[in-house]
C-alpha cells in the first residue's frame, strides 16, 4: 500500500527538526566557544594571546619544534627585548604565515623568528588540513578564512554552525578543564618538554632512517609550489615592515637529518630563498655537534627536552644580542 | 581521482554486450550456443577488467622475469587510469547473464532498465554487488515518495557518515603515518596500527555500505545487506559470514559451487576454497599484497574447515560459553587483522618491515602528532563498539533513531550529527575500496 502524507507534514516535521537541530548545534557551540576562550593554561589559550594581543619584540612562529624549543624568558633576560612564541605542535609554513599576518596587522615586532623544518616545503597535504586550528578565531578575525579553504573550499559554509569550529578540540577542552590544575602554565607560549632519550634509542633511530633512505633515496624529491608561497609570503611580510627576521632549523638528534628523509632539495632552497631578503638570515643548527647525538638533550627523536631547549635558547639568545640586537 | 569522459564508453560497451547476450542467450535453445554466448559476455567483462586493472602489474612482472636475461621493456606500458568501481559494476554485470543463463532471471528487454541494473549509482561504485533476481524487479516497480523510507533512509545515510567521518578518517590519520613509514616505528605502535586500520577499513567500507543502501531506500530501492558487525565472529568462517556479504556471496554462487562445492572430496573442497580466496584477492588489486592477504585467508579458511570437526561441542556453563566466545572472537580479530597488514601496507616488502619490527612490542609508542588525535581515535572506536555491541546483542532495545518518543528520536539524531560536527574529520579522505 502506498502511503500518502500531507503536504503541510511533509514540511512541517523537517522544518522542526531543523530549528531543534540548530538549537542544539547554537547550544553546545556556545558553551563550547565559552569553555575554548576561556582556558588559562595549554596550547589553546597560547594561541588565543598569540592571536589576540601579543604585542612583544621579539616573536617566534613555527610548529612542536617552535613552541618547544625557544624559552622566551631566556631569550627575553639575554636580550633585554620581550618575547612571545607563538608556534603550535603539528603545525607548518602556512600557520606561521598565518600567525605572522594577524600579528602584523596589530603590531610590528622587532625581530622575527621562525623556527623551520625543511619538510614543510615538501608534498604533505596535512599541513594545511591541520589549519582547521584557526577556526575558532575566524569569526572575530575574517581574515584566516582564506587560510581555512586551504582545509577545503567549505568550510566559509561549515562555519556556519557554531559547534564546527571546535571540531577535533573535545579532548583538550575536557582535559585541560578536568584537570586544569596539572596542565603546566606556559612561559610566553613556551612548552618544554619533559624526558630524556636513551643512547640506544637515538641508535635505533639513525638505523631505521638510514635503512629507510635506502628505500627512499630513488623518489624524486619535489618541493611543494604552495609551500614556497607561504613561505616567501612570510618573507615578504616582515620584509615590507622592515622587521629583521632570522629563518632557523633548530637541532637535530642526528646531524644534518634531511638527506635521509630525501628533503636536500628543500634544504638547499631554504636558504636560497633565505638569500634573496636582505632583513632575513639563516641560522642552521641540524649539524651543530652540541646537540647531535647528545640523547640527553631530546625529549624524543624530533624535539629538545627542556635542558636542550635552555641551552639553544641560551645560544639564539646569544647570536641575537651579538650580531642582530644594535641593528634592530 | 581524475574525470575522464571517455571511460563512459567502457560501461557502455559491458552494457550492450550483456543485454545482448542474455537475450540471447534466453532465446538459444541448443545448450552449446547458450553456453558460448555466456562465455563471450564473461571474456568481455573479465577482458575489460583485466585490461584496465591488470595489465601493467602482469607487464612489470614479465619486464622483471625478462631483465634477468638482459631484455628490458619487451611489451610497452601503457598509461591508463583505473576506472572507479570496475570491479563492482563488471561482478554485478556478469551476475546477471549467469543467472540468465541457470534461467533464475529473464532476460532484461528493456536497455536502459538493464543499464540502470549496472549504473545504479548508490551502489556503482562500491557496491553492494547486488543480484539481478533483488535488484532488477525493484527496477519495474513505480517508486511513490514514503516519508518512512526516506526517514529510514537518511539515519541509516547517517550512520554510515558517522562511521566514515567520525571514525574511518580519524584512524587513517594515525595508520597512514605508520604504514607509510614502516622502518620508522616499534611493535608497540605497528600493533596499534593495525587493530586501528582493522576498524579503519570496516568503518570506511561498511560506511559507504550504510550510504549507498540509506541512499537507494530513499527512493524506495532495497538494496542487499553487505556486512553484519563482522568483528563479532567467532571463526574464520563466520566472519567471511559478515564481512563484505555481497562479494563473499558472489564467489560462493559463481566460483565455488560451480568447481564443485562441498560436493567433492575433501581435499577438493579445501582447494577450491583456496582458489576462491586467492582470486577474491586479485580481485581485489594488482599487487602482491592483496594476493598475499587472499592466500592467507584462503589457508585460515581450509585450516578452519579441518579442525572444526574436532573442536568441543559439548555444553558448558554461561560464564564458560562466554569467555571461549569472548576467547574466539579475539582469535578471529588477530588472524583477520595480521591479514590486513599485508592488504594496507603499500609493498610486500613493507609488511614484512612491519612485521619484522613486531618483536619490539613493548617499546614506547608513537602518539603522532600528539595525544589529542589518538584520544579522538579511542573515543571513536568506544562510540562505534557501544553501538555495534547493542546491534549484536540487544538488537531490540536502545533504538533510539526509531523511538516512539518524539524526544528522544530526534535528539539522538540532532546529537549523532552534532557528534559528527565535533569528532568528524573533514579532510575529503577518499573511501578505501573506491580503487577496487
Amino acid at each position: 500500500m502506498i502511503k500518502t502524507m500531507s503536504l503541510a507534514k511533509f514540511l512541517i516535521k523537517p522544518a522542526c527538526f531543523l530549528v531543534v537541530l540548530i538549537s542544539l548545534d547554537y547550544l553546545v557551540g556556545t558553551g563550547l566557544r565559552k569553555i575554548y576562550f576561556s582556558q588559562q593554561v595549554g596550547q589553546f589559550s597560547q594561541t588565543t594571546y598569540a592571536v589576540d594581543s601579543a604585542r612583544h619584540d621579539i616573536m617566534i612562529y613555527g610548529s612542536s619544534r617552535a613552541v618547544r624549543h625557544y624559552s622566551p624568558s631566556i631569550i627575553s633576560k639575554i636580550t633585554g627585548l620581550t618575547c612571545y612564541d607563538s608556534g603550535r605542535d603539528g603545525l607548518m609554513i602556512p600557520y606561521s604565515t598565518a600567525m605572522e599576518e594577524i600579528s602584523l596587522s596589530r603590531h610590528t615586532p622587532k625581530l622575527i623568528i621562525l623556527d623551520i623544518s625543511p619538510r614543510e616545503l615538501g608534498i604533505d597535504q596535512s599541513k594545511y588540513d591541520k589549519l582547521s586550528i584557526l577556526l575558532p578565531y575566524c569569526n572575530k578575525h575574517p581574515e584566516l578564512i582564506k587560510y581555512v579553504q586551504e582545509i577545503s573550499p567549505f568550510e566559509p559554509y561549515k562555519l556556519l554552525s557554531q559547534t564546527y569550529p571546535f571540531n577535533s578540540s573535545v579532548f583538550i577542552l575536557a582535559t585541560n578543564v578536568l584537570f586544569a590544575k596539572t596542565v603546566k602554565k606556559d612561559d610566553n607560549g613556551y612548552l618544554p618538554l619533559e624526558g630524556q632519550m636513551t643512547k640506544p634509542e637515538v641508535d635505533d633511530y639513525s638505523l631505521r632512517m638510514n635503512k629507510r633512505y635506502l628505500k627512499i633515496k630513488k623518489r624524486k624529491d619535489i618541493p611543494e609550489e604552495k609551500a614556497i608561497r607561504y613561505f616567501k609570503t612570510f618573507l615578504e611580510n616582515s620584509t615590507k615592515r622592515h622587521v629583521k627576521t632570522l629563518v632557523v632549523i633548530s637541532p637535530t638528534v642526528l646531524r644534518n637529518p634531511f638527506y635521509l628523509d630525501n628533503q636536500a632539495v628543500e634544504k638547499e632552497l631554504l636558504v636560497k630563498l633565505t638569500q634573496q631578503y636582505p632583513n632575513v638570515t639563516f641560522l642552521d643548527y641540524s649539524s651543530d655537534p652540541h646537540f647531535n647525538f647528545r640523547p640527553e638533550k631530546f625529549s624524543d627523536v624530533f624535539h629538545l627536552n627542556k635542558q636542550g631547549a635552555e641551552e639553544f635558547s641560551n645560544s639564539i639568545a646569544h647570536y641575537i644580542k651579538s650580531k642582530l640586537v644594535n641593528k634592530i | 581521482m581524475a574525470f575522464v569522459p571517455i571511460y563512459i564508453l567502457i560501461l557502455g560497451f559491458t552494457i550492450i554486450i550483456d543485454y545482448l547476450a542474455g537475450i540471447y542467450i534466453e532465446k538459444a535453445k541448443d545448450k552449446r550456443r547458450r553456453k558460448l554466448l555466456l562465455a563471450a559476455s564473461l571474456v568481455a567483462n573479465i577482458g575489460i577488467l583485466a585490461f584496465f586493472k591488470y595489465f601493467n602489474f602482469l607487464n612489470l612482472n614479465i619486464d622483471r622475469f625478462m631483465g634477468k636475461f638482459n631484455y628490458h621493456d619487451p611489451i610497452p606500458y601503457l598509461t591508463i587510469l583505473l576506472p572507479i568501481g570496475l570491479s563492482f559494476h563488471t561482478f554485478q554485470a556478469m551476475s546477471y547473464t549467469i543467472e540468465v543463463y541457470r534461467g533464475n532471471q529473464k532476460a532484461e528487454r528493456h536497455l536502459g532498465i538493464y543499464s540502470l541494473y549496472v549504473m545504479f549509482y548508490p551502489q556503482l561504485v562500491a557496491g553492494p554487488i547486488e543480484r539481478p533476481q533483488n535488484i532488477l524487479p525493484q527496477m519495474h516497480t513505480e517508486h511513490r515518495f514514503d516519508y518512512e523510507l526516506m526517514k529510514s533512509g537518511l539515519k541509516m545515510m547517517l550512520w554510515g557518515f558517522f562511521k566514515k567521518i567520525v571514525v574511518a578518517d580519524r584512524l587513517s590519520i594515525f595508520v597512514n603515518s605508520v604504514f607509510n613509514n614502516p622502518e620508522l616505528h616499534n611493535g608497540t605502535t605497528i600493533v596499534i596500527a593495525s587493530i586501528f586500520f582493522s576498524v579503519q577499513i570496516y568503518c570506511d567500507f561498511s560506511g559507504y555500505t550504510d550510504i549507498a543502501i540509506g541512499c537507494a531506500r530513499t527512493m524506495g530501492f532495497d538494496l542487499m545487506k553487505n556486512f553484519e558487525r563482522p568483528y563479532f565472529a567467532t571463526n574464520i568462517q563466520d566472519f567471511w559470514r559478515r564481512w563484505h556479504i555481497s562479494l563473499s556471496t558472489w564467489f560462493r554462487d559463481y566460483l565455488y559451487i560451480p568447481l564443485g562445492g562441498n560436493r567433492v572430496s575433501k581435499q577438493r573442497q579445501y582447494l577450491n576454497l583456496f582458489i576462491v580466496f586467492l582470486i577474491s584477492g586479485i580481485w581485489h588489486g594488482a599487487n602482491y599484497t592483496y594476493i598475499i592477504w587472499g592466500i592467507l585467508h584462503g589457508l585460515y579458511s581450509v585450516v578452519y574447515m579441518i579442525i572444526k570437526p574436532y573442536l568441543r561441542k559439548e555444553q558448558q556453563s554461561k560464564a564458560t560459553a562466554t569467555a571461549i566466545r569472548i576467547g574466539n572472537m579475539a582469535l578471529t580479530c588477530l588472524f583477520v587483522t595480521f591479514a590486513w597488514i599485508f592488504f594496507r601496507a603499500n609493498s610486500v616488502s613493507d609488511a614484512l618491515t612491519l612485521i619484522y619490527n613486531l618483536r619490539s612490542f613493548g617499546a614506547k609508542p608513537f602518539f603522532g602528532d600528539g595525544i589529542s588525535n589518538f584520544a579522538h581515535s579511542i573515543l571513536a572506536i568506544f562510540l562505534l563498539f557501544a553501538v555495534e555491541y547493542k546491534m549484536e546483542y540487544y538488537p531490540e532495545k536502545f533504538n533510539f533513531f526509531t523511538s516512539p518518543n518524539i524526544a528522544l528520536r530526534w535528539g539522538s539524531v540532532a546529537f549523532t550529527i552534532i557528534l559528527i560536527l565535533l569528532l568528524g574529520v573533514f579532510n575529503g579522505g577518499q573511501f578505501i575500496y573506491f580503487q577496487f
